[in-house]
Formats: structure tokens, C-alpha cells, sequence
């Protein structure tokens, strides 16, 4: 099985490569590897203990492939899939689909890493990876994103490495349980490489411009599992060092009000998209335990959303009112904005009641207004007219979602013990009243939010706040 | 004292990236930056002793720990890369807004 894991990290970086050589077969090329991941998550998930591969001694390169990056393999495997046949007809060049490969295969080696400097180089490629396809329509507004996310990517990962050469120098190695013998500014500093990274809290408000700015299979792979990269080692992290788990589970609550209290009020499709991004992370860090089973519903449900996002007439949501939208896209939408909301029979339902149940007491209030955020930010979808009967969309379109929201219903197996009464009637009562509370409130308010902590310099000199914040109450209140 | 020059540097480089307004300023602090961290984990790996960890014939026992010496070849080939991109994203953005100022940029750029 270690050969084949060191194979299969492999795999996707040669065959991108093969591709930009051979342009003729690009296209199958780069759907084989994501079935590949597939198979072997699939083998991932029958292994009853975690691989451990400890390359070249102590100090060298740790990976460990257990249940929690089975998931997120898995999300990477179906959305890299999706996006690919989504972009079939479209004439995107081999250059597109070789970025798209690497990016598949930087990611696979970001959720097996165990040591800080492998995550670091595996997340420097997925930003260069991620860039070079944010960029790939060469318009001014493109390049400009794509700079800006590949600007403040690359200084948050510059803080993370002196954290980490921190940790070595406490620890001799780079491994993640280091993080228990270094000193509070390796904590600090590595936290805030990987908060940006994944975007949480105020230092992700890089992402809204971001995610909607780029082209629609871009910013469904993006917020399906590129931010994903990011939020994985705050979760190994709290699982390694338990130490750390109060502080993750603080940045998953501010994190999840933070983003829905955004797209509660945002009138524009993508942008609500991404906000909503933001704060279904928070849900992920909010209970490190079982982050992975919500990463995968999420990973599912948000690029399924992002395609179908991509196909709607408009992007304001006053003009989406008037324009009825085709019915199989609307069938699609709200079972998609179901899931997330929680509604039983989706996969979704069993992710947020298993997340409920790993709370600590204080967190079930916040998560609760965070959950009735979402039900009424997505009310906003399943309310929009429908009925118009052309339907213009390319077969690659429906391929994807059919095989995303597929995912969604077969993904129940894994928790299918949350169909129980009680369990079953909060999600509903939930989604009641944010749907109540849309028609009632939110329909008729228009609320523009400042955007001030999205301009550049204020997203540099917010990660200097979040370093200062972290230091201090990390030192203060863990006392490590 | 060196220690206390290496992260004066950083710290510089971190500060020209939020004060100077030409973009092209903002990439090369973001370089001065990526230097000082680098040099601080040469700094690091010359804990023990300064003498180059290559095996001879007389053997001294005050070599530099050669690990973070290695790792941050990686680092140094990552930094270069993403600045030759962002250069050339510069470069593109040159055309139509000349002066580079990033308020600017960001005013036409932004919906």
C-alpha cells in the first residue's frame, strides 16, 4: 500500500505534464486521474488502520493517509471529476486541463502531509497551480485576482515558515506533533499561514473577489476543495495536539457568523456563494473530530452550486427574480440548497447533526444562528421563479451535477444514524424559520456591506492583527 | 544580534509591502522578505558549528546541520517561481494602467 500511495501522489503531476505534450488526448487524460483518486480513496477506506510512510528518518517527509484524509481525498477525486466534465465541450486548452491535473495532484499530497514543510511546498503549488487557472481568461480583472491571491497566499505562507523553522529548532524535526514543544510565535505564526490560506475568519476575506471573479469551473473547484487545502492541517493539528483544539474551535464559530452574517445580506449570486464558503469552513473547524464527513458534503454541494451558478441568466439576484429559470436547473438547485440547509435525505442533514453532536456547550448557540444564516441565505435560491423551458446547458453541465448530487445522496451511508425523530425535526424547524424570516425581512432590505477589508493592503496588514491576536491569546490563554 | 538583523529584515520587507504603492515595490519587499526568512533558517542550521557538512578526512564535529540548509533550497525555488509569474501578471497589467499604482489597479479592477 506504500508504494502504491507514493505512485498515486505521483501519478498526477507526470500525467499533467504528459498532456501539455500530447494536447490530443488532454481531455481523457485528465478525467482518468481523478477516477484513479477515486479508487484508490475507495481502498483508503477499507484500510482499518492510518498508513504512516516516514521517508528518509525523523527529519524527512511524513505522510499519513487515515479515514479524515480519505475524506477529503474523496471530495478532491468527485470535484476534479466534475469540473472536468463540465468543461468537455468547452474549448479550453490542454494548458487548462494540465493545470487542473496538478492542481488534483498538489492537492492529493497537501491531505496526506504530517510535517509542516511538505504542507509548505504542497501548498506553494497549489496557489501557483490555483493562480495559472484563475488567470487562464487573460483579462485585466483575471490577472489582477489571481495576483492578488497568489500575493497574499504567498506572504501568509512566508510567516508559516518561520513557524516553522521554529518548530524545528525546538523539536529537531518538522513533524506536526512538534507543535507541542514550540514556542508560542511557531504557534502563532503557523496558524496565521494556514488561516489565510484556508480562509478564515477576516484574514479569508480574500476569497469573496476571488471565488466570483473567476471563470465557473474554477471557482467550483476552488471552493470545493482548493480552500479545503487549507483548513485540513488546522484539523490534523487539533487532533495531533490537543492542546490546540480550543483555539481551532474559537475560529470555527467566529468564522461561520462571520461568513453567513456576509451572505445573509449579499446580492449577488457568486459572491454569496463564496461568502457561504467561508462559513461552512467555520463548520468544519467547529468540530475537528468529524470534519472530514462536512468537508466532503460541502466540497459536493458548493460545486455543484458554483455550476449551476455558472448557468443562470444573471448574477443579481433582483434580476434573477424576473427571469424564470428552466425547471430541471431549478430541480437541481434546490435539492442542492436543501442539502445544505440541512434538510433530511441529503447528506448535508447527516454532516450538520453529526458536527452537532461533537460540540463543546458553548458553541451550540452560535452554531445554531450560523445554521439558520445559511437556511435563510439559501431561502433566496428556492424562491426564484421558474418554468422557462429552454434549456441551453452543454451535457458536460449535467454529467457533473448528476454526479455531485449523486454523491450527496449516496454520501447518507456513512452517517445514516442521524435519521432519528428528534434529529429529523430540528433541521426542519430551522429551515422553517429561515424562510419565514427571508420573506418576511430579508426580501425587502437592501444592506450594502462595506467591502474595505477586502481591498488589498488592508488584507496584508490584517494578517499582522491576526499575528498579534494570536500570539497574544494563544500565549495567554493555552499557556504553551 | 544577527538574529535580531535577519527578522529586522523581515519585518522590513513586511512593511514596505503595506506602505509602498507601486506594485512593483510591493513584489520586490515581498522578495527582501523571502530573504530573510530564508537567511533565517541558514542562521538556524548554524546552531551547532560553521564548518560545511561534507564528509573528509579530518573530521572537525562542528558541522552546520545540513536539514534546513536543504529545505530551504525548496523554499528559495519557490519564491523565485512565483515571483517570475507575478512579474509577468505585471507586466500584463502594465499596459493599461501605467503608473502601477495598486489603488488604482484596484479601482478598475474591482466590480
Amino acid at each position: 500500500m506504500s508504494t502504491i500511495t507514493i505512485l498515486w501522489i505521483a501519478l498526477p503531476f507526470l500525467a499533467g505534464f504528459i498532456i501539455y505534450l500530447f494536447p490530443k488526448i488532454d481531455r481523457y487524460l485528465a478525467l482518468s486521474v481523478p477516477l484513479i483518486s477515486l479508487g484508490y480513496t475507495l481502498q483508503l477506506f477499507t484500510e482499518t488502520s492510518p498508513i504512516t510512510l516516514q521517508l528518509l528518518d525523523n527529519f524527512g517527509v511524513i505522510l499519513v493517509a487515515d479515514q479524515l484524509s480519505g475524506y477529503f481525498i474523496l471530495t478532491n477525486a468527485l470535484v476534479t471529476a466534475a469540473v472536468i466534465c463540465y468543461c468537455w465541450n468547452t474549448n479550453k486548452s490542454a494548458f487548462f486541463y494540465t493545470q487542473a491535473i496538478i492542481l488534483h495532484g498538489s492537492l492529493n499530497s497537501a491531505f496526506l502531509c504530517a510535517d509542516f514543510m511538505s504542507l509548505y511546498v504542497a501548498l506553494e503549488v497549489i496557489g501557483i497551480a490555483a493562480f495559472l487557472l484563475i488567470v487562464y481568461p487573460r483579462t485585466d480583472r483575471s490577472i489582477w485576482v489571481g495576483l492578488r491571491y497568489l500575493f497574499v497566499s504567498n506572504v501568509a505562507l512566508l510567516f508559516y515558515l518561520i513557524g516553522t523553522v521554529l518548530v524545528y529548532k525546538a523539536h529537531n524535526s518538522f513533524s506536526f506533533a512538534g507543535l507541542r514543544d514550540a514556542p508560542p510565535e511557531a504557534l502563532a505564526l503557523i496558524f496565521l499561514g494556514l488561516l489565510t490560506k484556508g480562509g478564515i475568519f477576516v484574514s479569508g476575506l480574500w476569497l469573496p473577489l476571488t471565488h466570483s471573479e473567476s471563470e465557473t469551473p474554477v471557482s467550483a473547484m476552488m471552493s470545493g476543495i482548493v480552500v479545503k487545502a487549507g483548513v485540513y492541517p488546522l484539523v490534523r493539528c487539533a487532533l495531533m495536539v490537543p492542546e490546540v483544539d480550543p483555539l481551532v474551535r474559537v475560529f470555527g464559530v467566529g468564522t461561520a457568523l462571520l461568513g453567513v452574517f456576509y451572505a445573509v445580506f449579499e446580492k449577488d449570486t457568486k459572491r454569496m456563494l463564496a461568502f457561504h464558503t467561508v462559513s461552512q469552513l467555520g463548520f468544519v473547524l467547529a468540530a475537528p473530530v468529524v470534519g472530514g464527513f462536512y468537508a466532503l458534503t460541502h466540497g459536493l454541494v458548493k460545486s455543484a452550486l458554483f455550476l449551476i451558478a455558472g448557468v443562470l441568466p444573471s448574477r443579481n439576484f433582483k434580476e434573477l427574480q424576473h427571469q424564470p429559470i428552466s425547471t430541471p436547473i431549478w430541480i437541481a438547485l434546490v435539492i442542492a440548497s436543501f442539502s445544505i440547509s440541512g434538510f433530511p435525505l441529503l447528506s448535508g442533514f447527516g454532516a450538520k447533526v453529526l458536527t452537532s453532536k461533537n460540540f463543546l456547550p458553548w458553541q451550540t448557540i452560535a452554531m445554531n444562528i450560523a445554521a439558520l444564516g445559511t437556511a435563510i441565505s439559501f431561502a433566496k435560491f428556492i424562491f426564484l421563479p421558474r418554468g422557462n423551458s429552454e434549456n441551453h446547458v452543454q451535457r458536460g453541465f449535467w454529467v457533473a451535477v448528476i454526479m455531485l448530487i449523486g454523491g450527496l445522496f449516496l454520501a447518507n451511508i456513512v452517517y445514516y444514524e442521524a435519521y432519528t425523530v428528534e434529529n429529523i425535526i430540528k433541521p426542519l424547524v430551522t429551515i422553517a424559520i429561515g424562510w419565514l424570516v427571508y420573506l418576511l425581512i430579508i426580501k425587502h432590505i437592501t444592506l450594502k456591506l462595506p467591502r474595505t477589508l477586502e481591498r488589498f493592503e488592508h488584507l496584508i496588514g490584517v494578517m499582522s492583527l491576526i499575528l498579534v491576536f494570536l500570539f497574544w491569546k494563544g500565549f495567554a490563554w493555552l499557556g504553551i | 544580534m544577527l538574529e535580531g538583523f535577519i527578522l529586522a529584515t523581515i519585518f522590513c520587507g513586511f512593511f514596505g509591502i503595506i506602505l509602498k504603492k507601486n506594485l512593483v515595490m510591493k513584489i520586490i519587499s515581498m522578495d527582501i522578505m523571502n530573504t530573510g526568512v530564508i537567511s533565517y533558517f541558514v542562521l538556524i542550521a548554524s546552531r551547532n558549528g560553521l564548518f560545511t557538512p561534507i564528509l573528509s578526512d579530518n573530521r572537525n564535529g562542528n558541522y552546520a546541520d545540513p536539514v534546513p540548509q536543504a529545505v530551504v533550497l525548496t523554499a528559495i525555488v519557490i519564491g523565485l517561481s512565483i515571483q517570475a509569474l507575478m512579474l509577468v501578471g505585471v507586466m500584463k497589467l502594465a499596459k493599461n494602467n501605467p503608473t502601477l499604482e495598486t489603488i488604482e489597479i484596484e479601482k478598475n479592477n474591482t466590480p
